[in-house]
Formats: structure tokens, C-alpha cells, sequence
């Protein structure tokens, strides 16, 4: 009888069994010391299954195929001076925004993919963790690449890695990160691998790549689409790791849902800045943040938990908020960058009577009512000469190290304070989600390195606000920050396109 | 225009329409397939179209390169027939599966009773011996009703010649109504099967729960007498859920069968009994019953439910949070026309139930 065919399964078994090895005359708990202290309770790796099958020379072959494709497209982008057939030279600012604040994430999921994958003692996740976090590496490399082209031509992405680690507003990102990374093992799968790559991820990348195909920038969409065919292995790894540690052991069941709360929330308020892109900085607009959340989170997301709800996983405890916050926070969002421009390090701007007549249709709950009428304000301001700037420097959530910008929900007037007592101290924080995260782990947040803090700690230089920003940030300032009106980056764009300035 | 897509190595076929992709179909139909992004860039849902012209619809070139194309692989999730397909896809075949091939058969009715006021047992003796696996189902063609229906084997597969049917009355279905009143003794009707994927698992020790609503019976009833006739040493436990004593069909066939081999159970369940049924059994639905005599704790079992998609539905939340899984549970759901389209709406988190 001829041998029966392999599935893909069997296959891979075969071509990867004995990757692993015992631990003879080593300790194994020595070798994955941190696999114990969070309290999860792994019985048999063996119960793992590997979502993806691919072996490392598959994994090469494939990737090198999709390098050389986007490679020659960058080319072409770049011989063609692709840069100029964009929507106009605002939208460059969301790529700035793109470059500062999330490439260098995908730069600490590689390194939070190789540590982790050393940590866990299965097989099967190491291997998944290792392809991915050198996906992670590809797609740092790759978008830096992609903008290298744009910053020969506009200003704000020169210094986008020191920028990244310094910058106020860029602790957001980046924090959220460094606190992942700086859980256990097994929360950075929940966090990163789970709640951001899986619930979130088409929050962050179909917003800025579709965001790319409506404004004509071809080498933003072509990395985006070469990065999502990489998914593929990192949705399922997601799913994988909750399903796994769900079925384990009862006892992980409490651990896991305090993450899902804890990470949606905080991947919740790190959208916050995807939200104001959307609504505000896309001279093309593709959807509402509104819209987007309706269709990535309550349906997309609705689906999913209505699933773990079988393993007894509720919807997350922001969940509720997060439906009422999608009328306000891309709102609130822009007016503090847009009152805060001298110290941002891309350019903001009034929207125009167009746009805000299709933020008013877009929300016709709130934005007439709460919104307009301060862009109104803030455009009489302006043409009377006194362009409005905030001088003062925000306080800052201890968790999300957002200002404190979001209102209540249920008067959009009142700004959202919630505080905490711990060691004779008082910590701020912007919301009852990211209180919380603080209560139940308050000496890793009383670390937390918070900018504003910092300036008046005298940590970043100064004293003065433009001595922070041109010696501390390294902006440019001037070119960097400011309104779009009278930027370099306006007049230049305007003489490409021979227009009078 | 409908294609058929035949998905290797299951040999599960679905039927895609003119413009439907393959993924939509196949899980509309039941069909488990891998896929995540559903648009074309991540390439979860990846196959191999072993035979047959297709379009590959808006996969990325990121997501399906272009040496993949020529090596005949689409992402189902973007791929669209222009021919009946065969594809080849990343799932796994049951080493349970005993893969008997399907054919057609012409059958004749032999027998027909009443087993309660909704369900009617029809007794098809075939132009030859069919080989099946206990738990699989045929498909009939029906005189003047367009397309065909599928219904579960109840007898078991040593009485390979004459094959029972349990058919449950479906309010305004057509088949199942000319099934009830028109349907009479002698007549001749067009059989092919076997299909599906739900039997014993056999290679597996763990004992065996058998969970089954109305009609829904039909396949534990094949399951529990092959494995009986085999004799098998398993415990092996059957919970039997309808509405009330006259729903409750085959009680006593089973009460004998526990009564002669120490390893079965049974267990019937009215979820609503008349007061005239002065009902002494469990009184609530079948899998609080099941719930009940396990304490809530099912792991190191075999799941088996078969029967319409609210008692899988409750079914399946009760055996998970009593800690057993997907890899434990199997399952026939029964999908009427009344119980409205699947598939839309459901999360990557589960592959078969």
C-alpha cells in the first residue's frame, strides 16, 4: 500500500521534532525562571498547537520574495518623487506622527518577542515568538525605509528614534510598551500578542494604511500591506496563547481577564492618537474613528468575546466607556495638540469649514454641541491675530501618561480626575481604567518616568519650554512644530506645486 | 450558478454561488477553513487549488505571492470559483475517520412510523449494502423539491442494507412536510452518502457523553449501538432532551440497553412536561441534566452532541466551563431553513464549534 500523504500537520512535526530537548543535569525551572511567578499554571505544553506550520527556510524563502517586491516599489516611489503626489503637504503629518509614535513599537515587539520567546518553556510558542519578533524587526525596517523618502523633503522626521524616547507626548506609545514588556512572559502574550496584535491591530493599521491609499502615498501603503501579510501569523498566535492558557487551568482564568481589562484599556487609550489622525489630519478622510470602532471593536470584537464568553471571559471592563468615549476623544485629542502646537514636533491646524461640516455630519451627537463652537472660537482667535497657545505644561496620567484631556462621558464639560493615595503620595489619573491598573500594581506605575514631571524635576533640560524642545527633543523649531500655515514644509510644497504662497 | 468546492483531505464539499467566495461558503455551510483578516492581506486562509479555474479576487501580492500563484495556491478568502474546485487546505483529517467513499443508492421505503407527534422514523432499505460510520448522514433527493436534505443515520452500520431516518416535522419545510404526508410505503427515493464527521472517536479512551435534542437522537442511536455491538468498555453516557413524554421517542429501547450492559447510561430530560406526563425524570433542559449527574465537571470525557443550535449552543458553554474542550467536543448541528443564515458575524477563536 503506497504510504499515506502527509498533512501539513504531520509534516511539520517531522521537519521540526526535536527542537526541543530535556534538561538533564540542568534544572528545568532554572532555565525558564520566570515562567512560575505570575501565577499562571501551565500543566502540558505538550496541549500547545501550533497555529502557524512554517519552517525557518520557508519563513526566509517567503520573506526575501516580499522584501525584493516592496524594496523595488520604494524605487520607484523615490524615482518618481512619489512624495509629490500626495494629498497636500498636512498629510505628511500623520506619517510623522506614524514614524515617531509606532514604528518604534514594532521595534520593542522585536525585542519583546525574543525575550519572551526565550522565557516560555513550550516549544511550539518559543518558535512562534522567534518568527515573530523578527517579523516585528522586518517591519521597523521597512517603514523606516518608506519615510526615509519623506524626510529628504519635509521636516519632523529626522530625529524620529530620539524623538520617540523624549518627547512628551511620545511617552504614550512608549510607555505602554515598556510596561508590557516589563510584565512576565506570559502578560506581554496577552498584552501584545492577544489584546494588541489580535483586538486592536485593524485599529491602528487600517486607519493609516487606508488612511495611505486615500492620499495618494504609495510607499506607506505597500509596506502596510506587506506588514498585514505577516499577520496572518500573529493574529493566530494571539488566539492561540488565550486559548492555551484558558484551557491550562482554571486558576488562570481571574489572571488572564485582569490582562484583557488591563490591556484593552490601555491599547484603548493609546488609540487615542489614531482617532485625532483620522478625523482630523487626513485631507482624504476614509471613515470616522467613530465609524472604524464601530466596525473593528463592536462587531469585530463583539464576535470575539461572545466566543471566549464560553471560557467564562467577560467584555472588557472599559468596554462601556470606550462605546461613549468613540463621540469625543478624536476631538479632544486634536484640541490639546492643536493648543499645545509650539510643542509638538509635526503641525496642527483649524479645520477647515469643509471639514467641519463633515465632522459635524459624522457626529451629530456631540460635535455641534461640544466642538464646533470652540474651532469657531479658535478661528476668529486666529484671524484677529491671537492664535491661542496653552502655556502651561498638562498634568499627566501616572498610567496612560496622556494629559489630562479626556472629559466625563457623561458631561463632556468636566474634565475626568480620578487619584490614588499610595505611600503618603498622590497619583492623577484620567480615567477609572487606568486608575485601576494603577491600584493593583502601584510600584511599578510610581516608576513611571512622566515628562511633565520630569521638566519641573529639572531632568530635561531648560528652564524654558523652547529650550526643552530645541536642545532636549532636538525639534527644529520653527520647521518642526507650529501651525502648517507658513510652515517651510507649506512653502516648499507650494513651490513643487508652482503655486503662489 | 452554484460550484461545488471539495475540500481535501475532509472530502467536505461545499457549494459556492456565482461571485460568493470560498471561505463565506464554507463557513456558512458548516465548513471549517483557517482564516483571520477575511480581506485578502494576511493570509491566514492560504490553499491549494488542486484542480479547477478560479479567480484569485483582491489578495494582496503581499499576502499570496506571485510564486505561490503559480503553484495554484488563493486565499480563500478572496478566491472565487469559475469551475467546481478541489482545494487542498491546512486541516486536519480525523485518524478516526474511516473515509468510506460516497455513492448513490436508490432506496426503498420498507417502513414508516410515528415515533412521536413531530418525528417520523423511515426505514430505507438500500439496492445494496452502504458502509458507513456510525454518526454520519445521507443525503436524500426528494420528488419535485429542488436540491437535497441531509439526515442522520440512526441504525447502525452492521445493518448495512435497510437504514433508519428520524425526521422531525419543520414548520413550512418542504421536504420534511412531503417527508410527514406524503411520503408512502414502496416508494423509491435517490440516497447518496455517507458524509460528515461526526462519529467515535474511537483511538480515544476517555469515556463517551452523548448529548441529544429532538430529533438529534438519530445519530447517538447509531453511535451508542455500534458501540455496544462492538463491546466496547467505555462508559458510555446518553442524555436525551425533548419537550415532553410524547416527544420523548426510543426511551424504553434505551432503558433496556442500560439494563443489559452495566457500562451505559441513560438519562432523559423534559424541558416542558404536561402535567398529565407525571413526569418522575429530570425536568429542565438536557444539558443541565448532563450538568447534574457530572457536577459540572466533564474533562477527561468525549463529547458527542447532536441536535438544533440552541441545545450545541448551551451544550458547548456547559461542557467548557466544566473545563472540557474544543479538541474533546464533536458535534451535529442541525440547521433548518428557520434557523437563518451562519457563519456572518462569528470570531477565528474556534475552528468546529
Amino acid at each position: 500500500m503506497a504510504a499515506k500523504k502527509l498533512n501539513l500537520k504531520d509534516k511539520y512535526r517531522l521537519l521540526t521534532r526535536d527542537l526541543d530537548w530535556e534538561f538533564s543535569y540542568q534544572d528545568r525551572e532554572k532555565a525558564f525562571p520566570f515562567e512560575e511567578f505570575e501565577g499562571i499554571k501551565i500543566t502540558d505544553w505538550s496541549k500547545w498547537e501550533d497555529p502557524f506550520r512554517l519552517t525557518m527556510d520557508s519563513y526566509w524563502k517567503y520573506q526575501a520574495e516580499k522584501e525584493k517586491k516592496l524594496y523595488a516599489i520604494f524605487d520607484a516611489f523615490s524615482q518618481n518623487n512619489g512624495h509629490l503626489n500626495v494629498t497636500d503637504e498636512r498629510y505628511v503629518n500623520a506619517l510623522k506622527i506614524f514614524l515617531t509614535g509606532v514604528s518604534p513599537l514594532e521595534y520593542q515587539a522585536f525585542q519583546g518577542f525574543a525575550h519572551t520567546g526565550r522565557q516560555l518553556g513550550g516549544v511550539g510558542a518559543r518558535t512562534a515568538c522567534q518568527m515573530q519578533s523578527l517579523d516585528e524587526l522586518r517591519h521597523v525596517q521597512t517603514q523606516i525605509h518608506a519615510m526615509s523618502h519623506y524626510n529628504k523633503f519635509f521636516d519632523g522626521f529626522q530625529d524620529f528614534s530620539h524623538m520617540h524616547d523624549r518627547v512628551w507626548y511620545l511617552s504614550v506609545p512608549k510607555s505602554f510598551f515598556n510596561d508590557a514588556r516589563s510584565g512576565g512572559p506570559f502578560e506581554f502574550m496577552v498584552a501584545i500578542g492577544f489584546s494588541f496584535e489580535y483586538v486592536l491591530t485593524n485599529l491602528l493599521f487600517v486607519p493609516f494604511m487606508s488612511g495611505a491609499a486615500h492620499n495618494g502615498d504609495m510607499a506607506t501603503v505597500t509596506f502596510g500591506f506587506s506588514a498585514q501579510s505577516d499577520e496572518a501569523r500573529h493574529m493566530t498566535l494571539g488566539l492561540e496563547v488565550i486559548k492555551f492558557l484558558l484551557e491550562q487551568h482554571e486558576d488562570n482564568l481571574p489572571i488572564v481577564q485582569k490582562w484583557i481589562d488591563k490591556w484593552f484599556w490601555r491599547g484603548t487609550r493609546l488609540l487615542t492618537i489614531v482617532a485625532m489622525m483620522m478625523d482630523y489630519m487626513l485631507p482624504n478622510k476614509v471613515m470616522s474613528w467613530k465609524e472604524a470602532w464601530e466596525i473593528y471593536f463592536e462587531e469585530a470584537g463583539g464576535a470575539l468575546f461572545k466566543d471566549l464568553a464560553r471560557y467564562g471571559i467577560t467584555m472588557p471592563e472599559g468596554a462601556k466607556l470606550a462605546e461613549k468615549e468613540k463621540e469625543h476623544i478624536s476631538h479632544q485629542a486634536w484640541w490639546t495638540f492643536y493648543t499645545h502646537g509650539h510643542a509638538a514636533g509635526f503641525h496642527t491646524w483649524i479645520p477647515s469649514d469643509e471639514e467641519l461640516d463633515w465632522l459635524s455630519a459624522q457626529y451629530p451627537d456631540t460635535f455641534d454641541k461640544y466642538y464646533r463652537p470652540r474651532w469657531e472660537l479658535a478661528k476668529k482667535m486666529e484671524a484677529e491675530g491671537n492664535r491661542f497657545y496653552t502655556k502651561a505644561l498638562p498634568q499627566l496620567c501616572t498610567t496612560c501618561q496622556i494629559p489630562m484631556l479626556f472629559t466625563e462621558m457623561d458631561d463632556p464639560t468636566q474634565i475626568s480626575y480620578r487619584s490614588s493615595e499610595y505611600k503618603g503620595e498622590k497619583y492623577h489619573f484620567c480615567s477609572d481604567g487606568c486608575q485601576h491598573i494603577f491600584d493593583d500594581e502601584p510600584e511599578k506605575y510610581i516608576q513611571s518616568w512622566l515628562p511633565v514631571h520630569q521638566i519641573f524635576q529639572g531632568n530635561c533640560g531648560g528652564p524654558g519650554v523652547e529650550d526643552i524642545l530645541k536642545d532636549y527633543y532636538k525639534m527644529n523649531l520653527g520647521a518642526d512644530n507650529m501651525d502648517i500655515e507658513g510652515s517651510p514644509d507649506q512653502q516648499r510644497w507650494q513651490q513643487w506645486k508652482n503655486k503662489a504662497s | 450558478m452554484t460550484y461545488q468546492v471539495t475540500v481535501e483531505p475532509t472530502g467536505d464539499v461545499v457549494e459556492v454561488e456565482e461571485g460568493q467566495t470560498i471561505l463565506d461558503a464554507a463557513l456558512r455551510q458548516g465548513v471549517w477553513l483557517p482564516f483571520a483578516c477575511g480581506h485578502g492581506t494576511c493570509a491566514t486562509c492560504k490553499v491549494e487549488v488542486v484542480e479547477g479555474d478560479y479567480d484569485h479576487g483582491n489578495a494582496s501580492p503581499f499576502a499570496l505571492m506571485d510564486m505561490e500563484r503559480d503553484e495554484g495556491k488563493v486565499l480563500a478568502c478572496c478566491c472565487k470559483p469559475e469551475s467546481d474546485l478541489v482545494i487542498e487546505a491546512d486541516i486536519d483529517v480525523d485518524p478516526d475517520f474511516q473515509g468510506f467513499p460516497v455513492e448513490d443508492f436508490t432506496g426503498e421505503v420498507v417502513d414508516i412510523q410515528a415515533l412521536s407527534p413531530t418525528i417520523r422514523g423511515i426505514w430505507l432499505k438500500l439496492d445494496r449494502p452502504m458502509a458507513f460510520q456510525a454518526g454520519q448522514y445521507i443525503n436524500l433527493t426528494l420528488p419535485g423539491i429542488e436540491g437535497s436534505r441531509a439526515f442522520s443515520i440512526a441504525s447502525a452500520p452492521s445493518q448495512s442494507d435497510v437504514i433508519e431516518l428520524h425526521i422531525r416535522l419543520v414548520p413550512g419545510g418542504a421536504a420534511t412536510t412531503w417527508l410527514h404526508e406524503s411520503l408512502v410505503m414502496g416508494q423509491k427515493l435517490d440516497v447518496s452518502g455517507p458524509y460528515g464527521q461526526f462519529f467515535v472517536r474511537s483511538s480515544d479512551e476517555q469515556d463517551a457523553i452523548f448529548i441529544a435534542g429532538g430529533s438529534g437522537l438519530s445519530s447517538p442511536q447509531s453511535m451508542v449501538l455500534d458501540m455496544l455491538e462492538q463491546g466496547d468498555q467505555r462508559q458510555i453516557y446518553l442524555f436525551q432532551g425533548a419537550r415532553n413524554l410524547s416527544e420523548l421517542y426510543n426511551r424504553k429501547l434505551f432503558e433496556q440497553l442500560a439494563e443489559q450492559y452495566s457500562n451505559f447510561h441513560y438519562t432523559a430530560a423534559l424541558s416542558d412536561p404536561d402535567a398529565a406526563d407525571n413526569w418522575q425524570g429530570f425536568t429542565g433542559y438536557v444539558h443541565e441534566a448532563a450538568k447534574e449527574q457530572f457536577s459540572g465537571r466533564f474533562e477527561g470525557h468525549k463529547a458527542y452532541l447532536c441536535g438544533p443550535p440552541p441545545m450545541i449552543d448551551s451544550a458547548i458553554t456547559a461542557l467548557m466551563q466544566g473545563r472540557l474542550f474544543e479538541r474533546d467536543i464533536h458535534m451535529e448541528k442541525f440547521v433548518t431553513a428557520a434557523d437563518g443564515a451562519e457563519g456572518a458575524g462569528r470570531s477565528a477563536l474556534f475552528k468546529r464549534i
